[in-house]
């Protein structure tokens, strides 16, 4: 019964979000006076998605069943290939998404004193209601395509979040950087879709499972390792971890939910689901063991050598989610759920503690410890933050800039040129100007042919060169030939004929034609 | 007295009736010379009604023997063919009539001219017998002769003696033509009905030498490429109601004539095929290239003729029902569209004593209507979807590509210059800086707007709702293309 009503938890944040976007449009909710309801809706909506979640837990606790998989309908079909409108409510997801929930509901009404008078109250609410939703549809859904959708949706939000003062460039280019470093993610997540399609024939979660036995090694690794990129990205660990730094930009509460309690758990989440693909392949658990190792040393090095109480946490939740890839890699998905549950709720008591800490502080912080400052190069590498950020500028950033140079500068020079646009230095943008390159051409004068028969471009040239050949011939031949040529060619035979008319009137040729007639009579 | 004989005597009544007013009452003889052209297009569009569209025969038919010794007759009827002609004339010389109020010297002379040319023409379009059709032929070279060299630009004398010249240097081809053909026909008359019946039975070379004649004769009104010399002055230097008449019909009695020699020798047609086609593409293509080069605004619309004219004779070849469909609606599309541009240029002459393309700038500012329907004109003109050239360009399209496949290409080549210099003009007419001298240009009077409206409506309406059009003419069309698709 609960179940069937389970497209609502998702569905109600994002009703919020729409709600506070139109009545903003309209200009109802504005200004400091529009607070009060915006608040009222993002956190009735959080709270009501809550409360169904938890019917379902009660539902759930009480039969000692969870419902399993939920099918409500089909989204889009194509062929043999379908997505349906699915949802898993298995323990596993209830839990996580109660949890969700419950923390989204919390993070709501702490922003609604924190960001008080702020100028960009509406908006933040409605991104928050949106993630929130985008949140709960990744753990819930069924499928990878409706967790696709979910996934996607929190990229967003975050990239709207980070940029949430986007007066400010920095902001605005941390929120870029972040979103494309997700955005790699996302194409692995596309590529696992296609390739679950493709090999399987489904993309619904418990499909997966069932259909994970039967796939080759290599075949789930393949699938399991477009899913895999996908988490890395989301959980930022290592070659992607840097985002999560820059992330820090957007306002205290956002960054309490997204990186700190929730969104980099996205990651984990979308793993432990993959357990069944994973067990398949060693290669990729050898591959999260790597991964997690890593990214926990990095979390725990970097996070020692840090100043500010918000990149602290930063670190240490990144080594935390390294220690979850570790655990799954070795086998132990429980104990990874179980930790990614109890490091969420942790983490967002700290998160939204930190602008308080200061006043709860009662001893200095403690320094670098001592092995550490003894190893310089180790110290220097913490404090460059491994140089993960310049090794992708350097890797992709700067190659893909100077490629762009490049392509810009041969559509401007040969494309644009070819075609006949003008390059952008040409183009006339105000009437003074054109005026004044008149005045240089010596303006228009009578019998200037201005510029018409002239074109740019090949094209064009080939056009003018053409045309100027035709022009050539139809001046020459057909009109002067046609006009002069014709009425001399009239005039020159009327001079003849007066010539033969003047002999005839001669008498002697008079005979002598009369002659002829009757030489030829005869 | 037959209705179609009522019609080609009203003009000529008008005429006669204007000749004899005294001279200096200008107001009358324009009132009547409207009179009498309004009547005959009234009575012309009256025929509407009764045209029956299911018959590819003659209608409304009359026959009076006239030289029995010769086999010439009066014979005029109407079909599929020449009806969408009548009315497309009867429309034009009423609105170029309207248009001459710039006419200022010699009214009573000119008004009667213009009659007497409009009676010539419909006679062309209604003649059903050879000797009829060559003397209406000739007989519209009288008035233009006296139209372009007395009320034309600075060099009249020249563009009127060119271009009777060239016109009766081609007439003699066309007559050497119908009189091999009338020799060749045992039973020596020259209705058309009986020469189309001998003429399809004629040897092959035969047929092409007598259609190689007609085709010079034809060719150079309509114009073809080598034959159009004569085309570019006359269109500049007539006054614009005459050029009104120059492209919008007069060109159509070449392209007409020449779908009623095709109906007289088709082997010869047929083995000319390839020929007609070139020098059509050629005509295409060559026009629009001249024209997009042309400062001159007269002299560029009259080479946007011969590209035109080029779609008509490409149609004509393709011998099919597409083909002369588009053909057909080409001519009907190219007289609306021609007509509406040199009336709406003729106008503007007249404000500013200029057609150099770059003296103008910015008139959308201080002539909007002018701007509207010029506009209008000029997507007729490149035959965007939703105006009549679009229909016919279509047909033609189709037409040719069943003929001859991918080289269709060079009509949308052609159509893609047309857009060149139809875009190129709008812009620099109505856009771009302003100029003191284009302030005080003046929009368009009640009366003139009323002109241009009927043919920009015409224009629209054709290209919406072609299929009254196609109706009209289908029937004959029809018969046409069965007697190729036999072959």
């Amino acid at each position: 019964m609960a179940e069937s009503l389970v497209w609502l938890v998702p569905l109600l944040p994002w009703l919020a979000a729409g709600w506070i976007g139109i009545g903003w449009l309209l200009g109802r909710n504005r200004g400091e006076a529009g607070e009060r309801g915006t608040a009222r809706v993002a956190s009735g909506t959080a709270l009501l998605a809550l409360l169904i979640l938890l019917v379902l837990d009660v539902q759930a606790l009480w039969t000692g069943a969870a419902p399993g998989q939920v099918v409500l309908g089909q989204w889009l079909a194509s062929g043999e290939y379908q997505v349906l409108v699915s949802f898993a409510l298995d323990g596993y997801a209830l839990l996580v998404a109660t949890l969700v929930a419950f923390i989204g509901l919390l993070v709501i009404r702490f922003s609604v004193n924190y960001l008080h008078r702020e100028a960009g109250f509406q908006r933040f609410f409605m991104i928050l209601s949106l993630f929130t939703g985008a949140m709960l549809l990744i753990v819930l859904a069924g499928n990878a395509a409706l967790a696709f959708v979910g996934w996607e949706l929190a990229g967003v939000s975050s990239y709207l979040l980070i940029a949430y003062a986007y007066q400010r460039p920095v902001a605005t280019i941390n929120a870029t950087r972040a979103f494309l470093s997700n955005r790699i993610g996302d194409a692995g997540f596309m590529l696992g879709l296609f390739l679950c399609l493709h090999l399987l024939g489904t993309l619904e979660w418990d499909g997966l499972a069932r259909g994970a036995g039967e796939l080759g090694q290599l075949s789930a690794a393949l699938v399991a390792a477009g899913f895999l990129l996908a988490a890395f990205a989301k959980s930022a660990q290592v070659p992607f971890a840097p985002w999560i730094a820059r992330a820090l930009e957007g306002p205290t509460p956002s960054s309490a939910l997204f990186y700190g309690a929730l969104m980099v758990h996205a990651g984990v989440y979308l793993v432990i689901r993959l357990e069944p693909l994973l067990m398949q392949s060693p290669v990729l658990l050898a591959l999260l063991v790597l991964v997690g190792g890593l990214t926990a040393l990095y979390g725990f090095l970097g996070g020692l050598v840090q100043t500010d109480v918000k990149s602290v946490l930063m670190f240490s939740t990144s080594a935390q989610v390294g220690l979850m890839f570790l655990a799954c890699g070795l086998g132990w998905f429980e104990l990874a759920a179980w930790h990614l549950v109890l490091h969420a709720a942790w983490r967002a008591f700290q998160f939204l503690s930190a602008p308080a800490l200061m006043h709860l502080m009662h001893r200095p912080t403690r320094p670098v410890p001592a092995w550490l400052r003894g190893r310089r190069w180790l110290h220097t590498a913490a404090l460059q933050r491994f140089w993960l950020d310049p090794l992708a500028n350097w890797l992709l950033v700067r190659p893909t800039q100077a490629l762009a140079r490049d392509v810009r500068a041969f559509d401007e020079h040969v494309v644009n040129r070819m075609v006949g646009l003008p390059a952008s230095i040409s183009l006339v943008s105000s009437l003074a100007q054109w005026e004044q390159r008149k005045q240089l051409k010596g303006g228009v004068l009578d019998g200037d042919t201005g510029d018409v028969g002239r074109a740019r471009g090949a094209a064009g040239h080939l056009m003018e060169w053409i045309a100027s050949g035709l022009q050539w011939f139809e001046e020459r031949l057909v009109l002067r030939g046609g006009e002069q040529g014709l009425q001399s060619l009239i005039q020159r035979l009327g001079t003849y004929l007066t010539e033969v008319e003047r002999l005839l009137s001669h008498p002697r040729y008079l005979l002598l034609v009369i002659l002829a007639t009757f030489v030829v009579i005869l | 007295m037959g209705i179609l004989s009522l019609l080609l005597l009203l003009p000529l009544l008008g005429a006669i009736l204007i000749a004899l007013l005294p001279r200096g009452r200008q107001r009358l003889i324009r009132g009547l010379a409207l009179v009498a052209s309004g009547a005959t297009g009234l009575l012309a569009w009256s025929l509407l009604g009764r045209f029956q569209t299911g018959t590819a025969g003659l209608q409304f038919a009359e026959w009076v023997e006239w030289n029995p010794r010769l086999g010439s007759a009066y014979s005029v009827g109407l079909d599929g063919f020449s009806f969408p002609m009548v009315l497309l004339a009867t429309l034009l010389c009423f609105i170029a009539l309207l248009a001459s109020s710039s006419i200022r010297e010699r009214v009573k002379g000119y008004y009667a001219l213009m009659l007497l040319l409009e009676s010539a023409m419909l006679g062309v379009f209604m003649a059903q017998d050879w000797s009829l059709f060559y003397v209406f032929w000739e007989l519209t070279l009288i008035p233009l002769l006296f139209l372009i060299g007395r009320w034309g630009g600075a060099r009249r004398q020249q563009a009127a003696l060119n271009f009777v010249l060239y016109t009766m240097g081609g007439s003699v081809f066309m007559l050497i033509g119908l009189l091999v053909a009338f020799d060749a026909t045992p039973g020596h008359s020259f209705a058309m009905t009986d020469l189309a019946t001998a003429g399809r039975l004629l040897p092959e070379h035969t047929q092409v030498l007598i259609f190689l004649g007609l085709l010079v004769g034809f060719g150079v009104k309509m114009p073809i490429f080598p034959l159009h010399g004569w085309l570019p002055l006359a269109h500049v230097e007539a006054p614009s109601p005459v050029s009104i008449l120059l492209s919008g019909i007069l060109l159509k009695m070449g392209a007409y004539g020449l779908i009623r020699a095709a109906d007289m020798l088709p082997a010869a047609v047929m083995a000319l095929q390839g020929l007609l086609a070139a020098l059509a593409l050629f005509s295409l293509i060559y026009g629009g290239l001249l024209a997009w080069r042309q400062t001159d605004l007269k002299r560029m619309i009259a080479y946007s003729s011969v590209s035109h004219m080029g779609v008509v004779l490409l149609g004509i070849a393709a011998l099919n029902t597409a083909g002369l469909t588009g053909a057909m609606m080409q001519m009907v599309a190219h007289g609306l569209v021609a007509g509406s541009l040199f009336l709406l240029i003729g106008l503007l002459y007249e404000r500013t004593h200029t057609r150099d393309i770059n003296h103008y700038s910015s008139l959308v500012q201080t002539t909007p209507r002018f701007a509207f329907f010029t506009v209008l004109a000029f997507i007729g003109a490149v035959g965007m979807p939703g105006t009549a050239g679009f229909v016919a360009e279509l047909h033609a399209l189709i037409g040719g590509f069943e003929r001859w496949g991918w080289l269709m290409l060079l009509l949308s080549l052609g159509v893609l210059i047309s857009a060149a210099y139809a875009i190129r003009t709008v812009g620099r007419l109505f856009t771009g800086p302003v100029r003191s001298q284009m302030r005080e240009v003046q929009d368009l009077r009640p009366a003139e707007m009323l002109s241009a409206g009927v043919l920009s409506a015409g224009i629209l309406l054709l290209g919406v709702f072609p299929s009254s059009t196609l109706n009209l003419m289908g029937a004959s069309v029809a018969q046409l293309s069965a007697l190729f698709a036999a072959h």
